[in-house]
């Protein structure tokens, strides 16, 4: 009997060993890859105010004619910070950006949308502004953008389609193919007030690269890059992905 | 003892010496937090092609499938339970027709060779399910497809969703048709739709949404995948091309995913 619980015994502490052996491998390797993602930081700081005073030439003048419409992520930490939105905002319109879609997952930017109204020179709504209008010199047209326009604005669009069809006289075996089609969901998604358009480039800003539930009907081939946290955003950051954007060749699953 | 035989000898005793070594990495990693679903963009087959100068319109996707057993072996390994492979979105039919025919006819044929693997017991444990619009494929591919389906059903180990024919605009709208339908001849009581009511109607409402997107050949987008399903999960790029994807992008793509846990987490919570 003292022999069968010596060996529990020791093969629990062997098994407690090993899993702590394990663990500190496992922390070893955390940190190994954290010094990597350090190093990379500042391989990329260092880059980008390299941009930031013009010492390369390739990011002095950008084409803008690809970028139709951009939309800026803002994780929910960050977006207390108004005034670094506002500072993003200002930016862009010195680089030339016509359309912005700003969106954050809780809706916050929405409520401060006056504010960022006021403080941006040049901003206005898009929704105030008509189909042909372009915004011209440093004018940029604002869209603010939240998780309502995402599920919630899918299901209300829906729900009009499905009150047209309990309307409508079907045969009772319909499968609702003529009600229900992506040319329908688009009309009813403008009806409750969505804009559909998809933007070409997607600036994420936070912690990890997400799209933290900017609108899916509206993400079909929209360029996503991780631009890092708010806090320490970079004009040469910024600079580098709309030029790199300028470069990509889609074929759009051809 | 000839030198084919020492040779061949030397190589199961290398061949064992690296599963034991790749069993022992995959113990260090499951320390932390393993994605319990993991979809795979599988982009860049025809530019490998190209650049290794291989011959045929499907060559590139024969080296991609080859690409494709390691991976799940891999995640079989790791205990990832559900894997998603983005492998032929609706956009893809518009390419030339032949080159179409040709992914169609591999894809066939390694759906026929599954279903005799199935048969004989070697799928390991593995269901294998088909999420898109399958009626727009051919009857051929159909029946292959569905018979995998049923012959794997009860297999737990890894469940892998294979996208074919799909787009994320193609199955919301057919989540909001059948949800529609479905709600019409249940008809009782105010018929309004809810979000439940949509994603349970979707290709891929099997499986829980994905927490790590892994996309190959260096682009930046999501190509119309997903993109409802993906609020919360982590999306990560490599310029490997698809065939060029092996065991160390995959630990540095779950290690990266391991060191965002909290955020993750937090993000989660919000919902």
């Amino acid at each position: 009997m003292d022999s069968n619980q010596s060996m529990r015994l020791l093969s629990s502490w062997i098994g407690q060993i090993g899993d702590l052996g394990l663990n500190l491998l496992w922390r070893f390797i955390h940190i190994v890859v954290s010094l990597w993602y350090i190093v990379s930081g500042i391989s990329e700081a260092i880059e980008s105010y390299a941009i930031s005073l013009g010492l390369n030439k390739k990011y002095s003048s950008i084409d803008l004619e690809k970028l139709r419409c951009l939309a800026v992520v803002v994780d929910i930490e960050a977006v207390q910070d108004v005034a670094k939105v506002v500072e993003l905002l200002q930016w862009l319109t010195t680089i030339g950006v016509k359309q912005v879609g700003l969106f954050d997952s809780q809706g916050l930017l929405k409520k401060s949308k006056d504010l960022i109204l006021e403080t941006v020179p040049g901003s206005m709504l898009l929704e105030e502004i008509g189909k042909d209008f372009s915004p011209d010199g440093k004018r940029i047209a604002l869209e603010f953008i939240s998780s309502s326009d995402n599920k919630e604005a899918v299901m209300k669009a829906a729900n009009i389609l499905l009150q047209r069809y309990l309307k409508s006289s079907h045969p009772e075996n319909d499968q609702g193919e003529n009600f229900f089609t992506e040319s329908h969901l688009n009309e009813a998604l403008g009806v409750v007030g969505e804009n559909v358009h998809v933007p070409d480039l997607l600036l994420v800003y936070g912690p990890i690269r997400s799209h933290l539930g900017f609108p899916a009907w509206r993400l079909r081939y929209t360029e996503i890059v991780h631009m890092g946290t708010l806090k320490y955003m970079r004009y040469g950051s910024l600079l580098k992905a709309i030029h790199k954007f300028t470069g990509v060749h889609q074929n759009y699953g051809t | 003892m000839n030198t084919l035989e020492e040779v061949g000898e030397f190589t199961q005793i290398f061949d064992a010496l690296m599963s034991l070594m790749r069993k022992f990495l995959f113990r260090v990693l499951c320390v932390g937090p393993i994605p319990t679903n993991i979809s795979f963009i599988m982009d860049g087959n025809r530019r490998f092609a190209k650049k290794h100068n291989l011959k045929g319109l499907d060559a590139g996707h024969r080296a991609g499938f080859i690409s494709v057993k390691y991976i799940l072996q891999y995640c079989k390994e790791i205990g990832v339970p559900y894997v998603t492979l983005y492998a032929f979105g609706m956009d893809n039919f518009k390419r030339g027709p032949e080159e179409v025919k040709c992914v169609m006819d591999l894809m066939l044929e390694k759906v026929e060779l599954a279903i005799h693997q199935a048969v004989s017991g070697n799928l390991k444990g593995v269901r294998i399910i088909f999420a898109g619009d399958l009626n727009s494929l051919n009857e051929r591919f159909r029946a292959a497809a569905q018979k995998l389906m049923e012959l794997t059903e009860e297999n737990r180990d890894l469940i892998v969703v294979v996208c074919v024919a799909y787009s994320t605009n193609l199955e919301i709208v057919h989540a909001v048709r059948k949800s529609c339908v479905k709600k019409c001849k249940n008809g009782d009581g105010a018929v309004v739709l809810e979000v439940s009511d949509v994603e349970g109607c979707m290709y891929t409402s099997a499986v829980p949404d994905p927490d790590l997107v892994i996309r190959t050949g260096g682009g930046d987008r999501l190509s119309n995948f997903m993109t409802w399903q993906t609020s919360r999960s982590l999306l990560h790029r490599t310029e490997a091309l698809w065939p060029e994807l092996g065991l160390w992008h995959l630990v540095w793509a779950i290690l990266k995913f391991q060191r965002m846990q909290d955020c993750l987490q937090k993000k989660k919570k919000l919902d």
